[in-house]
């Protein structure tokens, strides 16, 4: 294998996986990789291997949605000719051929039960036999799996096992959806863009301006990193930037705070939701006012909460808010902010 | 002996190691607390071999109890582990495997883990 994209990104969920890869790529502990469609998995894998002492050694990759049951089954441990009809010659499995080297499990959550028991049969053992032989084989695989399924409700669900998961997942990487990490990418679209250009022979392609970023980074990529790549492969084909990143869509109430719980995200998009502002009443419309109403709607927001905290004590909020207690009054009726009738 | 002992203790869980740390402390221990498997292996390299035993939940998000286990008997092969299960885990077995000295299952009395500590800790300091 050549050497595989590096991990990009300086988000901390990005920054801590490179972290975590450099404690365990010399230990062959097992791996999950989980995460969205499109985030990267296999990129982790690969760069798992390539810094690993097995590099060198196969990498090997099998889908476990590609295939029906049998047919991973036999694509696993291989088979001795004649095992079953149709079997003319001997086939090596994966595990065969991953031996001394890396077996990445693709799509773990889809692999059927009874596969996975026989899996977990191997993983104790660290024994095999290929359909058909009686003869065992002795296997020394780092298993690398990945997932979009959450594996622990799978678990609860019973169509993952529980003693398979612990074996698998002595180390878990969880990479976050793209859009979850916005400040990624400027990054990403740098590196790609650069690769791309050298591949397509696009020398003269332009990099994005600060608008075109903020674009990217305001849409919420439901197909993540990979979406991303298809947007940049499309820009060397138009070699336009505008008109390739027309079509995504500009809204994304996420972006306001990062760390926000969900009851504070609806709260934030509520206030910024520019959907609420009625351009359609031309006559009263002005930037101006559109400013005001959503300052007050943030103001309000935050004096509800402060006194919330104060218990309504309104000179202890007055103090926090850094306002006078006169100014608060008035704040309170103008703003319409009411005090909750339990208190 | 236990005022001259060092804990490193590992657990995702807020109220579990504000709880061990409290403990511990009041019986003379020194100790550090790391909330996931990540934190606490750094925790050892920047300050080994200042730890004299090594207290790891088995679940935890990252790298999980049995990763720490197997990556701390590695880099430190005489640095002692204690792995701790919950309730309804069973990855006891892996632990054993990745050869941590004791796999205690919750919930126990924290006087039974000190004794534990004890016992391992004075043990090896005799020898």
């Amino acid at each position: 294998m050549n050497a595989p994209p590096p991990i990009i990104g300086v988000s901390e969920n990005i920054k801590r996986i490179k972290e975590l890869i450099k404690h365990i790529e010399d230990t062959g502990l097992n791996v999950v990789i989980s995460g969205e469609t499109g985030v990267g998995k296999e990129l982790i894998a690969q760069n798992l291997y390539y810094n690993s002492p097995r590099r060198g050694e196969p990498f090997i990759k099998v889908n476990c949605a590609a295939l029906p049951e049998g047919l991973l089954e036999s694509e696993l441990f291989g088979y001795e000719q004649g095992a079953f009809t149709g079997a003319q010659k001997r086939k090596r499995g994966k595990f065969e051929l991953a031996n001394r080297g890396v077996l990445f499990l693709d799509e773990i959550g889809d692999m059927s039960f009874p596969l996975q028991s026989k899996l977990l049969h191997v993983l104790q053992s660290g024994e095999y036999s290929p359909l058909g032989s009686e003869k065992q084989m002795q296997t020394d695989v780092w298993i690398i799996s990945a997932t979009n399924h959450e594996l622990e409700q799978d678990i609860k669900n019973h169509a993952f096992r529980e003693d398979l998961y612990y074996r698998l997942n002595i180390i878990n990487i969880y990479i976050d959806p793209l859009r979850k990490r916005p400040e990624d990418i400027a990054h990403l679209v740098e590196y790609y863009i650069d690769t791309y250009r050298k591949q397509y022979g696009k020398e003269n392609i332009p990099k994005p301006d600060p608008e075109q970023i903020l674009k990217l980074q305001n849409y919420h990529w439901p197909g993540n990193v990979r979406e991303l790549q298809n947007v940049l492969k499309k820009i060397m084909v138009f070699e336009n930037w505008d008109e390739a990143i027309a079509g995504l869509e500009l809204y994304r109430p996420e972006k306001i705070d990062l760390n926000a719980t969900d009851k504070e995200k609806a709260i934030l998009s509520e206030i910024f939701s520019v959907d609420r502002i009625d351009f359609n009443s031309m006559e009263s419309f002005s930037l101006k006012k559109a400013r005001k109403e959503i300052a007050d709607r943030i103001e309000k927001e935050i004096i509800s909460r402060v006194l919330e905290k104060t218990k309504w004590n309104r000179s202890k909020a007055a103090t926090i808010l850094k306002i006078s207690y006169k100014t608060l009054l008035y704040k309170i009726t103008d703003l319409d902010i009411t005090m909750p009738s339990s208190e | 002996m236990s005022s001259f002992y060092r804990l490193l203790i590992i657990d995702d869980d807020e109220v579990t190691l504000e709880s061990f740390k409290e403990f511990f402390q009041k019986k003379n221990f020194k100790v550090d607390v790391a909330n996931d498997g990540l934190t606490g292996l750094k925790l050892l390299e920047s300050e080994t071999p200042a730890f004299d035993i090594v207290i790891t939940d088995l679940v935890m998000p990252g790298i999980s109890g049995v990763g720490v286990t197997a990556i701390v008997k590695k880099k430190f092969a005489d640095m002692p582990v204690i792995a701790i299960t919950g309730w309804g885990e069973h990855p006891e077995a892996l632990a054993s495997e990745a050869h941590a000295d004791i796999v205690l299952r919750k919930p126990f009395e924290l006087a039974k883990l000190e004794k534990i500590i004890l016992e391992i800790l004075d043990k090896k300091q005799s020898l």
